[in-house]
C-alpha cells in the first residue's frame, strides 16, 4: 500500500474508512481469483461438483461489490474526498465493477464443465487450460499491482494483455479448423469458444483495472489509448 | 431526447490557460507582489492573472495571506499603518498602486463584501443606494431602478420588495449578506471581492449566496476567499492555494481538486498532515 498514502489524514476515522474499503477490495480480489482458479480446475478435471460450487459462490462476489459500492457512496457523502482520495474512491468503484464481471466470466467457464464434453473432444480443453493459466497469472499480477498501487507494474501488466489476445486468436483459429473438419463437433466447440471468449474478456477487464491504477497514481485518464501512449507518463 | 455527447460534456468545462490569457480575458493582473506587516513578510512574490467574468477562489489555512491578498485588490491594506507593499496589481493594464491612483474611484470599481454582514442602520432602500448617493446621484427614478435591479441581482427583491423602507437590521443574516452584496453591486463595480461571505451563515443561506455568486459572474469578475474547500470547488472557476504567504498552486478548479500538481495542495485539500 506504499502509494496509497492513506494513513496521514488528520481525521483518523477517514483513515480507517479508507483502509477498510481497500481491505474489502483485496478480499474481493482474492474471491475472484479463487473463483477463476476453481472454474479452470473444474474444466480441466471435468469436476462438475467444483463447477457447481463456482456457480453457487458467485453471490459472494456480488455481495462484496454491492457492499464496497455502498461504502464508497457513504465516503463520498460524508467526506467529500478530493484529489488522490477522490481518485482512489473512483478507481475502487470502477475496479469492483470489473472484478464482479470477472466473477461472472468465471461462472461462464464453469458452465462448460457442466456441458459434459464427450471423450473425443477432451483435447479441446487442453488449449483452453493453457490460455486459462495465463489469464489467471495476468489477474494475479493485476491484483498485485492494485494492492501496491504500482504504476510501473500496471503499465507492464497492461502491455502483456497483447500476449493473451494473440493466444486467444490462435486458439480460435484452431477451433474453427476443428469445426470445419468435423461439423458434428460444432456444439461442443462452441462451448469451448464461449469459455475462451470469457478468458479473453477477463484479460480486457484486468487491463481496465490497470488503467484505474494509472489514473489513481498519475491522475491521467488513459482509457481508450494504447500502452505506448501512457508509458510516457512514467 | 437530449444526447449527451463527449463534445457537449467537454464544452461544459471550458478551461482557460491561466498562463496565456489574452489582455481581453484578464480582469486583474498581480505581478511580483510582496507585502510586509512591519518586519513580517505576509505575501511573497505573488504573480497571477485573474480572468474576467469568472469566479476565482483563494483557499489556504488561516494566516496564509489569502485575505491579505484579497484586500490588496482594492487597497484596503492602505488602512493598516505598518503595511508595506511592493509589486503591481493591474486593473485593465493600470497599476492600482500607482501614486496617482484615486483610491475612492478604485473602490467603486472593486467592491467588497465581508465575512459578517454589515448593513448600515438605515432602511433597506437607503442601504442599497448609499454608494450612489455618495457619487452624487439623487434622481429618484434612477435610485428606484438601481434598488430593484441590484436587489434582483442579489436574489433578494422578492423577499423585501414590500418593505424597502424598513430597517435593514430586521433582516436575517443570509438576507443581510445578500443586501450587502446588492449594495456593493448597485454602483456597478467591475470586480467583486468576497471575503468569506458565508462563514457566518446557515447551510441554506450559504447555498443561496453560492447560487448568487454563479449568477453574478455573468456581470462581474468575482474573487472569493473561503475556508470551505467544498464551497471553492462548487462556486469557482479557478482556485489559488496559498500557504504561508506563497501562492503554491493556481489552476482551474476542476484540476486543482482532482489532480493537484503540488504535494502541499494535495495534503491541504485532502485533510492530511502537512
Amino acid at each position: 500500500m506504499d502509494n496509497l498514502n492513506i494513513g496521514r489524514h488528520i481525521s483518523g476515522q477517514f483513515n480507517e474508512d479508507l483502509e477498510r474499503i481497500i481491505n474489502h477490495v483485496m478480499h474481493m480480489g482474492g474471491l475472484v481469483e479463487k473463483q477463476l482458479t476453481d472454474a479452470l480446475t473444474s474444466v480441466c478435471d471435468a469436476d462438475e461438483t467444483l463447477a457447481k460450487k463456482v456457480l453457487h459462490n458467485d453471490y459472494l462476489i456480488n455481495n462484496a461489490e454491492v457492499s464496497i459500492d455502498d461504502e464508497c457512496t457513504r465516503i463520498i457523502a460524508k467526506r467529500q474526498p478530493a484529489a488522490g482520495d477522490l481518485r482512489l474512491v473512483m478507481a475502487i468503484v470502477k475496479t469492483i465493477t470489473d472484478l464482479e464481471r470477472i466473477g461472472d466470466e468465471a461462472g461462464k467457464i464453469a458452465n462448460v464443465t457442466l456441458e459434459s464434453l464427450s471423450g473425443e473432444h477432451k483435447d479441446l480443453l487442453s488449449n483452453l487450460d493453457n490460455l486459462g493459466r495465463h489469464v489467471l497469472t495476468f489477474l494475479q499480477a493485476t491484483l498485485d499491482a492494485f494492492t501496491r498501487m504500482d504504476f510501473d507494474a500496471a503499465v507492464r501488466v497492461h502491455k502483456s494483455d497483447d500476449k493473451i489476445d494473440r493466444e486467444y486468436e490462435a486458439l480460435m483459429r484452431q477451433l474453427m479448423t476443428y469445426m470445419m473438419e468435423d461439423p458434428r463437433s460444432i456444439p461442443q466447440v462452441m462451448s469451448v469458444i464461449w469459455s475462451a471468449r470469457a478468458l479473453e474478456r477477463i484479460g480486457d477487464r484486468c487491463q481496465n483495472i490497470c488503467e484505474y491504477i494509472i489514473y489513481f497514481v498519475k491522475g491521467k485518464v488513459v482509457r481508450h489509448t494504447t500502452s505506448e501512449d501512457f508509458e510516457s507518463l512514467s | 431526447m437530449i444526447s449527451v455527447t463527449p463534445k457537449n460534456l467537454s464544452e461544459h468545462n471550458v478551461k482557460l490557460d491561466l498562463n496565456n490569457l489574452t489582455p481581453e480575458q484578464v480582469a486583474l493582473e498581480i505581478k511580483n507582489l510582496d507585502l510586509y506587516y512591519g518586519d513580517k513578510q505576509a505575501l511573497q512574490d505573488i504573480s497571477m492573472s485573474i480572468p474576467k467574468g469568472q469566479v476565482t477562489a483563494f483557499i489556504g489555512p488561516s494566516g496564509c495571506g489569502k485575505s491579505t491578498l484579497l484586500r490588496c485588490i482594492n487597497r484596503m491594506n492602505d488602512l493598516v499603518d505598518i503595511c508595506k507593499i511592493t509589486g503591481q496589481i493591474n486593473l485593465h493594464g493600470e497599476n492600482i498602486y500607482d501614486r496617482h491612483t484615486d483610491v475612492a474611484a478604485l473602490r467603486r470599481k472593486v467592491g467588497m463584501v465581508f465575512q459578517r454582514p454589515n448593513p448600515f442602520p438605515k432602511s433597506i432602500y437607503e442601504n442599497v443606494v448609499y454608494g450612489l448617493r455618495i457619487t452624487g446621484e439623487n434622481n429618484r427614478r434612477v435610485l428606484d431602478e438601481a434598488v430593484e435591479t441590484s436587489l434582483r441581482s442579489a436574489a433578494l427583491w422578492n423577499e423585501v420588495k414590500d418593505r424597502l423602507h424598513e430597517s435593514a437590521l430586521g433582516l436575517s443574516g443570509g438576507q443581510q449578506q445578500r443586501l450587502v452584496i446588492a449594495r456593493a453591486i448597485a454602483i456597478q463595480p467591475e470586480v467583486l471581492l468576497l471575503d468569506e461571505p458565508t462563514s457566518a451563515l446557515d447551510p441554506i443561506s450559504t447555498l443561496t449566496i453560492e447560487e448568487l455568486i454563479n449568477d453574478l459572474k455573468k456581470q462581474f469578475t468575482v474573487v472569493i476567499v473561503t475556508h470551505n474547500m467544498q464551497q471553492a470547488a462548487r462556486v469557482s472557476d479557478q482556485t489559488a492555494f496559498m500557504y504561508m504567504g506563497d501562492l503554491i498552486e493556481y489552476s482551474d478548479t476542476n484540476t486543482l481538486f482532482t489532480t493537484p500538481t503540488k504535494k502541499k495542495t494535495e495534503d491541504y485539500i485532502t485533510g492530511r498532515y502537512g
